[in-house]
């Protein structure tokens, strides 16, 4: 073999032994850091009070915990929704995160709205959008009634 | 000691390298890019400090900012610096980037040093992003949500982006966590590696010189060192008195713990981000992306091609319509933006206050469906009950 080709071969040999040692600890490094977008997470249902205490409530604020894995803690979680009282056993629940880019919304009841302080959203009493930049409804959250609690399922 | 350092390393072609002469007609303007590398070593050397006291979890990150400012000696006035710094960066390095722009400075044979030089504003920013989650107030976790949820509407990678930057499904732990990480570990690496070749860059090419240099006038102005030198060690002193008076007389923000349901809370970004969260208002429904996504993105690929784009050898200002009517539209609307951010009304709702919040803490054991995380029992919870805290209570009074 030449002296050329010889220098050929080894400049090759070492850009294929650095992009393999490159792939074979890149892989794993980036699955580390990206492993969050495919896992799925949680739900679970959660009691936020008794249907007593709820009982006729409109649009009632209702600050609720639960207990939740974070990374590698359980960690104790915050939520606040609008519970409302339909009749006939039935309920609503509004998320209270606004579906533009989560901020809380607040009820206002002179103009039977929930306004969003971020970026002007409004909902209407149905969680559908009226103004601002919002592209979905309020979420409404899916709810069930046992042994006299009321529960939404958090997920 | 000087013959033996000679001996060893190549000081005298160091020093001959850095005398010499610059283009006439050199002003103050070209000393922004040694005031933005003076704030970047100072937020170095104050982040630094400031990690001595630091922990990343929500359990303890308030508190510890809490404790730097009220109780570790100097810790408001390290922590002033460190705050004022971060907006003091910012303000150089956009005035840095104007000065390139106004005197044609990033033209051919200059594109790559403009270009690393529109990388380091982002990691600029990105150490803003990064940064204001850590004290965990108020505005550290909304400013994060919203942050975190504008890139979520990116197409097509916008949510993957969304969870790899939170960690999971919502802001907590794992993104404190990721975010201390990105603030002192990945981005100041970055940020020194793109700093190395941003001067080594600007070394090679030499100066660009003003609008009023002749090819005559390239190498016979004053040499770099200590001429230069000394008039940027001039504008870091000024520039440090300026952030040591804001440190010491500007109070540094802490607001509450962030509390994820305070929607009391009006959440508004650092002043830095104002423009884009105010952008935000004008697009609705289907045209949001326009707002979150496709204005930010053209216009950052727009500065960062903008060499390859404006290919004309052309520096003098009026000969440059284009350049000049595009680059002032940007920075009206900029500070146009930022303005009308910052001086929005507050929301006022009339929400029923005399209806508190019901506040209901789970009484039901969880009930989780459709876990795919690994459920280890052997995770560590630092959660107690309240009955193995009264236990422990009472076991410590015993033993007193």
């Amino acid at each position: 073999m030449s002296k050329e080709g010889r220098r050929s071969f080894l400049q090759i040999a070492t850009a294929c032994i650095g992009g393999l040692v490159s792939l074979a600890a890149g892989i794993p490094l980036i699955g580390f850091a990206i492993s969050p977008a495919w896992k799925k997470g949680e739900s679970q249902w959660v009691d936020i009070g008794t249907v007593d205490r709820l009982k006729n409530s409109r649009f009632k604020k209702v600050n609720y915990t639960f207990t939740a894995k974070d990374g590698w803690v359980k960690a104790t979680k915050k939520r606040s929704v609008y519970v409302t009282d339909v009749g006939n056993g039935e309920w609503s629940v509004f998320s209270r995160t606004c579906s533009h880019l989560g901020c809380l919304v607040r009820w206002d009841e002179s103009k039977e709205s929930f306004l969003c302080p971020c970026h002007g959203a409004v909902f209407d009493k149905d969680g559908v959008v009226v103004a601002g930049p919002p592209p979905r409804p309020l979420q409404k959250l899916e709810v069930k009634v046992e042994n006299g609690l009321l529960y939404v399922k958090e997920s | 000691m000087k013959q033996f350092l000679n001996d060893r390393l190549p000081l005298d072609g160091v020093m001959t390298h850095l005398r010499k002469p610059l283009p006439k007609h050199i002003n103050l303007l070209f000393s922004l890019g040694s005031l933005a590398m003076f704030l970047l070593l100072l937020q170095a050397a104050t982040g630094a400090f400031l990690a001595l006291s630091y922990s990343p979890s929500p359990d303890h990150a308030h508190n510890a900012v809490k404790y730097i400012s009220e109780e570790v000696p100097f810790g408001n006035f390290v922590r002033g610096l460190h705050h004022w710094g971060a907006s003091a960066m910012v303000i150089i390095v956009f005035l840095h980037i104007l000065r390139v722009v106004l005197y044609g400075s990033y033209k051919a044979p200059r594109e790559l040093t403009w270009v690393v030089g529109v990388l380091l504003l982002l990691v600029t920013l990105g150490f803003g992003f990064t940064g204001y989650l850590l004290p965990w107030d108020e505005k550290a976790y909304w400013a994060t949500v919203v942050g975190i949820e504008i890139s979520s509407t990116a197409p097509v990678l916008g949510d993957v982006v969304a969870k790899v930057m939170r960690g999971g499904a919502e802001v907590g732990a794992v993104t404190l966590s990721r975010f201390y990480a990105l603030h002192t570990i990945w981005l100041p690496w970055l940020a020194f590696g793109l700093v190395g070749l941003h001067l080594f860059l600007v070394r090679f090419y030499g100066s660009s010189g003003t609008l009023k240099n002749t090819p005559e006038d390239m190498k016979t102005g004053k040499p770099f060192y200590p001429d230069q030198v000394f008039e940027d060690v001039v504008g870091m002193l000024i520039l440090f008195v300026v952030l040591a008076c804001a440190a010491l007389f500007a109070p540094v923000p802490l607001e509450d713990v962030a509390d994820p349901t305070n929607a009391d809370y009006d959440p508004r970004p650092e002043w830095y981000f104002l423009f884009l969260f105010q952008l935000l208002k004008y697009f609705q429904g289907p045209f949001e992306i326009l707002g979150t996504f496709v204005i930010p993105t053209v216009g950052m690929l727009l500065l960062l091609f903008l060499p390859f784009l404006d290919r004309s050898e052309r520096k003098v200002l009026w000969k440059r319509p284009i350049a000049m009517t595009v680059t002032s539209f940007c920075v009206i609307a900029i500070v146009g933006l930022t303005i009308l951010g910052a001086t929005a009304p507050k929301l006022e709702t009339q929400e029923d206050a005399a209806q508190p919040a019901d506040e209901v803490q789970q009484v039901t054991p969880p009930d989780t469906e459709t876990t795919d995380i690994d459920e280890r029992e052997d995770v560590f919870d630092f959660q107690l009950t309240e009955e193995e805290i009264e236990k422990a209570r009472e076991v410590g009074e015993e033993s007193q």
